[in-house]
Parts: structure tokens; sequence; C-alpha cells
């Protein structure tokens, strides 16, 4: 009983962070679409990644419930991937 | 037991899910892209004005297009582990073929963006920008390739019922390795495709 | 040893040990010559001294890697040697092949060796490291080939390890990189191109899987840890340097007049070849922190963590250092190159070599460990030898970036010759290192010979 309420919890969780995944992508490509540049739109688009690793990561590859140890690599690898990238498109904007 | 039972799904688990050697092979995967993609930010920053002319020719619903299909196919992946660990082999199966065949409209839209970038002359040594959107793209379709030759291996045994809701190990791997595979498109799209 | 096959790993092994001291004695004669230009000509010039010292290298290296082959195969696949005859006919056809090429270096003008031994009918001669008379190279692709039947047919009727799969791979790979060097396209960059499928996807391709599982049988011999921790291990070191390898040698594509993509993509996977060099060494120190046995034969332990930290320091670190295209734009082809390429020989191939000399070697002659003194000698040896070589490097080093800087960054660089007059006394203290380098060898050479109590084979 408490397994299949489990279970279902999670097959719920795991269809909702598929569709907020799908919205976020929907975002980055309407402003795609836009052809908007520049600081702003850079940071908004690299930061919609970064959640989107979040999620991914988070929840599809379980993460979130594993040793500090992992959850820590991954963060450092989105935060410092992305985050280094970003800050350099952003430093080379006029 | 119950008591165990309670215990065992507050308590978090201690290692990732899957085999502890692909976790090292996702790391080292992370590590080649992470560098690959400042790599490409630094390039971009010498020549911005190249860098954004140069994107205009991409095609973005393309990459977007690709984006859901991975998104999706990884969704697929989880619904995967989900069934096995409820011991359902046959379901993990189907929703395995499921992710493959996503991968399969992945191999075939990237196929079509090269097909008609070349067919428009462009090549690695066009400019930087595309030498590094040809890289990057091929360089993540050979993962593409590699994840859905796992994800078979492991559908083709969940079928014959080599995994069950004790033992589904394999069935873990796979789908870790899957799943990095989507978390690189899901900075590389914006990245390459968008940002300017 | 466990099965009586296992012996004819001593011939190679003692060839080896004789070839490299040759290797050395040449070795001193060029550190000379950098700073005493004329010492030994005509009788020897440096490029002959440098033909003879680098082709005697990779010649015991190959001594060594088959002997270990020979030592490691039928115990992991617990049966006999296929052919014991065979492995000792080929161990005498390579020998006499490779004595009469160093013979022919010395003994005749180089034009002259390549027109006695058929370069007309497929030119072969005249690149690095691959100056092999036509007849040499068709005699090391036989003995090759004969070696892996051998050992495969021995694998094939045995259990399948680990261990012996990467080595045999690392084998099979090694003979079929080497049909490179019969391929000398006329056009130089593709030349160029091809001659680095030899050695790079040699050095830092099969090589590494070799030194992977030589390193995993010594550890799991001396320590006792679990095969199954230890292939594990070996299987994600393994993977890495493929992966980081393979496309890797795109740093030796920078300005030889392939494509400029080449700068970015043997940089960004090059750069990650230190990687599983670091992972050797973790994984000799972790296997020998959780050991389950005291193995008396602490030489051998001590040259396989040896290995690990020299590997990494050698291959991954100092290469490391010129291995960006931004970088290497300056140090190519400078004394930095030269400091790298000694370490990382040395701290790899020769101490992976050493080590499984170092633990083989007293099983072959009757017991598992030599004795205290003997054991205490050949630590002498290691140490000798490896803190010479350090400094070997680190003068080496500092002489490259004083030439890199006046010769290539400075605003007013100076002519080649004129920077090799005032990096000289380098030269100078790096030949005083190789002295010592050679004391050390011959210290590891007497501790064959040092008697004492030594400890029986039990079990």
């Amino acid at each position: 009983m408490r397994k299949n309420a489990q279970t279902a919890h999670r097959l719920r969780s795991s269809a909702g962070i598929w569709l907020l995944l799908l919205a976020l992508t929907g975002m980055t490509i309407s402003i795609g679409e836009t052809g908007l540049g520049g600081a702003w739109v850079i940071g908004l688009v690299m930061g919609i990644a970064a959640l989107k690793g979040y999620l991914v990561s988070g929840f599809f590859m379980r993460l979130r419930r594993t040793r500090l140890l992992w959850r820590l690599l991954m963060l450092g690898w989105l935060i410092g991937v992305v985050g280094t990238v970003t800050t350099v498109c952003l430093t080379a904007v006029k | 037991m119950a008591q165990l039972g309670v215990a065992s799904v507050s308590f978090k688990a201690e290692n990732p899910p899957g085999d502890l050697a692909i976790w090292f092979f996702i790391f080292a995967e992370l590590l080649v892209f992470g560098v690959f993609f400042i790599a490409y930010a630094v390039a971009r920053s010498h020549d911005v004005a190249l860098f954004d002319q140069s994107q205009l020719l991409l095609n973005r619903t393309a990459g977007g297009a690709n984006t859901v299909v991975l998104i999706t196919s990884s969704y697929f992946v989880v619904r995967a582990v989900a069934a096995i660990r409820r011991g359902d082999a046959q379901r993990c199966s189907g929703w395995l073929l499921g992710a493959i065949g996503l991968g399969a409209v992945f191999v075939v839209i990237k196929l079509a963006e090269f097909h008609a970038k070349f067919a428009a002359g462009i090549t690695l040594s066009t400019n930087t920008f595309f030498m590094f959107y040809l890289s990057l793209t091929f360089f993540h379709f050979m993962h593409v390739v590699m994840g859905m030759v796992i994800l078979t291996a492991v559908a083709f045994k969940a079928r014959r019922g080599g995994y069950s809701a004790e033992d589904y190990t394999g069935v873990e791997t796979g789908a870790s390795y899957w799943h990095m595979v989507d978390l690189v498109w899901i900075i590389l799209f914006p990245l390459v495709y968008v940002v300017h | 040893m466990q099965y009586k096959s296992q012996a004819v790993a001593k011939p190679y092994f003692i060839a080896a040990i004789g070839l490299f001291v040759g290797q050395i004695l040449f070795g001193l004669i060029m550190g000379l010559q950098y700073v005493v230009g004329d010492f030994l000509f005509p009788e020897i010039p440096f490029n002959v001294a440098r033909m003879v010292h680098t082709n005697l290298l990779i010649v015991w290296l190959l001594f060594g890697f088959m002997g270990a082959a020979y030592y490691i195969i039928p115990e992991e696949s617990e049966t006999e040697l296929f052919s014991p005859k065979l492995a000792l006919i080929l161990f005498w056809i390579f020998l006499a092949a490779g004595v009469l090429t160093i013979l022919g270096y010395l003994l005749v003008p180089y034009a002259t060796l390549a027109a006695m031994t058929g370069n007309n009918i497929l030119p072969t001669m005249g690149r690095e490291f691959l100056e092999q008379p036509l007849i040499t190279k068709l005699g090391i692709v036989v003995v090759a080939l004969a070696f892996l039947f051998n050992l495969t047919m021995t694998m094939l009727k045995g259990r399948k390890t680990s261990i012996s799969l990467v080595l045999m791979l690392g084998l099979w790979g090694l003979a079929v990189f080497f049909l490179f060097s019969f391929y000398d396209p006329a056009n130089l960059v593709l030349d160029k191109f091809y001659w680095w499928w030899v050695v790079h996807m040699w050095v830092e391709g099969v090589w590494e899987l070799i030194l992977g599982a030589l390193l995993s049988f010594v550890l799991i011999k001396v320590t006792g840890v679990d095969r199954e921790v230890i292939e594990k291990w070996l299987y994600v070191i393994v993977a890495m340097s493929l992966i980081t390898g393979i496309i890797g040698t795109g740093h030796h594509y920078y300005w030889i007049g392939t494509p400029a993509y080449w700068q970015w993509w043997g940089s960004i996977f090059s750069a990650m070849e230190p990687i599983p060099f670091f992972m050797m060494t973790v994984f000799a120190f972790n296997m020998v922190n959780r050991r389950r046995r005291d193995h008396p034969n602490k030489v051998a332990t001590l040259w396989a963590l040896g290995t690990g930290v020299m590997a990494f320091l050698g291959a991954g670190v100092w290469g490391f250092l010129h291995t960006l295209a931004p970088i290497n734009y300056y140090t190519h082809g400078t004394q930095i190159t030269a400091a790298h390429g000694h370490l990382a020989f040395y701290g790899a191939y020769v101490m992976v070599v050493l080590t499984m000399i170092s633990y083989a070697m007293p099983l072959l002659r009757g017991r598992i460990a030599n004795s205290n003194k003997s054991q205490v000698t050949e630590m002498w040896g290691f140490w000798l030898m490896t803190i010479a070589m350090v400094f070997i490097t680190l003068f080496l080093t500092a002489a490259g970036i004083l030439q890199v800087y006046l010769q290539r960054v400075s605003d007013t660089p100076l002519p080649f010759m004129v920077v090799q007059q005032k990096i000289a006394l380098f030269y100078w203290l790096r030949e005083a290192a190789g002295v010592i380098f050679f004391a050390g060898l011959v210290t590891y050479l007497a501790s064959f010979f040092v008697k004492g109590e030594t400890k029986a084979i039990t079990a």
C-alpha cells in the first residue's frame, strides 16, 4: 500500500518535472524567436538552462536523494560551467 | 521489517543510482563538455559579431525540437526505472524502447541539420563559430548514439527477464548515462543556438 | 611462479636490462655532446648516438612488455603458455635483429645502411624513432604477430580476466599501430600526421593499457586486494585513457599544416590526459592502503607506487604544462619537450617494467622475494634513478624556460645557437644528474647479485 502510494507520488512528480522542463524549453525557444539579445537575455536564457540542469540532475537522476558529495559535484558543475560561460558571454556584451 | 521499511523511505540513499563506475564516466564526460562550453564562450567573446552573424544560419527550430525530444526521452527513462522498481520488466522495456525511439528522432533531425549545413558548403574550417557548432553537436551526437546502444542493451535484457524489483542496477546505470546526454544538450542548445 | 612456462620471461627481462644499460651509456654520450660538441666525433656523431639511445629505449621496453606478458598471461589464464619454444625462438630473433640494427647505426653511414637494406623497395627509414631499416621493421612485425599468436592461443584455452584482456588489447593495439611506420606519404603534412599514429597512439594510447594491466597485476599480487575492486578501477582508467588520448592526438597537429580546428580539439582533449594518470596514482596508493597481506617483496611495492606518482608527474603534469595550443606555440620543440619526454617515459614505462621485473624476477629465480640486503640495494637503485631523473627534468625545464623566453618570447629574440650557449650551464647540470642516474642503474644491477637469506615461496 505504502509502496503504491509512494510510487504514484513519484510518477506524478516526475511528470510534473517533465512538464516544467517543457515549459522552460518553450520559454527559451520563444526568447530565441524574438531575436532579443544582450545582457539580460543572456543571463535569463542561461539561468533557465541551469535550472533545467538542476531539475534533470536532481529529479530525473535522483541526485537530490544522494550523499552530499554527489550533489555538490553536480552543483559545482552546473554553477561552474554555466556560471563561467554566462560571465564570459556577459563581459563580451558591449 | 515494517520499521526498516519506514526508515528506508525517509532515509537518503547513499550512492547515486546505477553502478558507481558509470558516475565516473558521467562526471568525466561532463568535464569534457564543460571545458568545451567554456572554450566556446571564450572564443565567442573574441569575435561576438562573427558568432552572432553565423548563429543566424542555425536551424533553431530543429534545435528546439531536439531539446523537447531529449527531455521527453529522459522522462520515458524515468518511467522505465519506476516500472522495473515495481518489478514490471515488460513495461520497463516498453518505456525504454520509447526513449530509444525518441533518440532516433533526435538522430534524424540532427543528421538533417548536418546535411543542410554541408550542402551549404559549411565545414569545420568555415569559421570558428561553425567549428564549435559542428564539433560540439557532433561530439554530443556520438553520445546520443552511444546512449541509444546502452538503452537498447538494457531494454532487451529487461524484456528477457534479466532485471527484477530486487536487481535493477543495470537499468539505473543506463538511465543515468542517458540523463547525462540530455543534461549536456540542455546547456548546449541555449548556449549555441540562442545566446547572442 | 605457478606455471613452468612462465620461465620464458626471464631471458626477456635480462635482455631488457642489458639494453637499458646501453641506452643510458648513449644518453651520457649525448649529454656530453651537448656541451662538448665534437665529443666522439666523427666515430659516434650526435645523430647516431641519438638513434641508438631512442631505439634502445623502445626495444628494451618492448622486451620488458613481452617478458611481462609471458609471465602474466599464463598465470591469469591459469594454463601453461601455448608454446614456450616459440617464445624462446622469438627472443633470439628479436635480440639479433635489435643488435644488428644498432650495429648498423654505429658502423655504417645511414645512407649506406638504407641502400644495403633495401630502403628503395619501400622507403620507411629516416623518421625519428622509426629509423630502423625495412627488414628490421618487417622482423618486428613478424616477431610481434607470433608473440601475439602465442599469447592469444594461451588465453583462448584458459580463463579470461580483465587484466589479461586489457593487456592483450594493449599489445594487439601496439602491433596494429606499428603498421603505420610503413606508411610514409610524400606530402610532409600527411607524413607527420600519420607518424603520430605510431608514436602518440603508442605512448598516449595502447601503451597506457599495458601500463594499467601490469600495474594492476602487481598490485593484486602484493596487496591481496579483491580482484573485482582492482578490475573495476582498471576499466575506468583504461576508458579515460582512450577517451582523452584518441582525440588528444590533436595536440600534435597544431603547427604541422593541418586545419586550425585541431588547435581546439587537441587542447581540450589532451588537457584531460592527466586524469587517467592521476587515477592510477590514487588507485595504487588506495590498494596498498587497504592491503590484506604484507607481501615480503617490499621493493616491488615501492616500484608500483613510484610508477603511479612519477607517471602522473612526468606524463600528466609535465605533459599538461605544454599541451595547450597557445602555450605550445612557444614551447614547441624546445627543452621543455625534452624534459617532459624524459620524465614521462621514465615514470610511466621504464618504471612499470622495472616494477614487473622487481616482482617477477625473484619468483623466476625460485623465491617469493629477495633478501633484505638485496631489496635495500634495489631500493637505493630506485631512489637514485628516480631522484636523478627528477633533477634531469628540472634542469631541462629550466633550460627550456630560458630557451623559450630568449629565443621566442622576448622582444629581441636571439638565434638558436646563441641561446644554446647561454643555457649551457643547465646542460652540464643535466649531465651530472645523468651520471647519478647511471650510478643508480649500476646499483640496481648490483642488487641482482646481492646474497642473503631469501624468502621461500609458500603456498
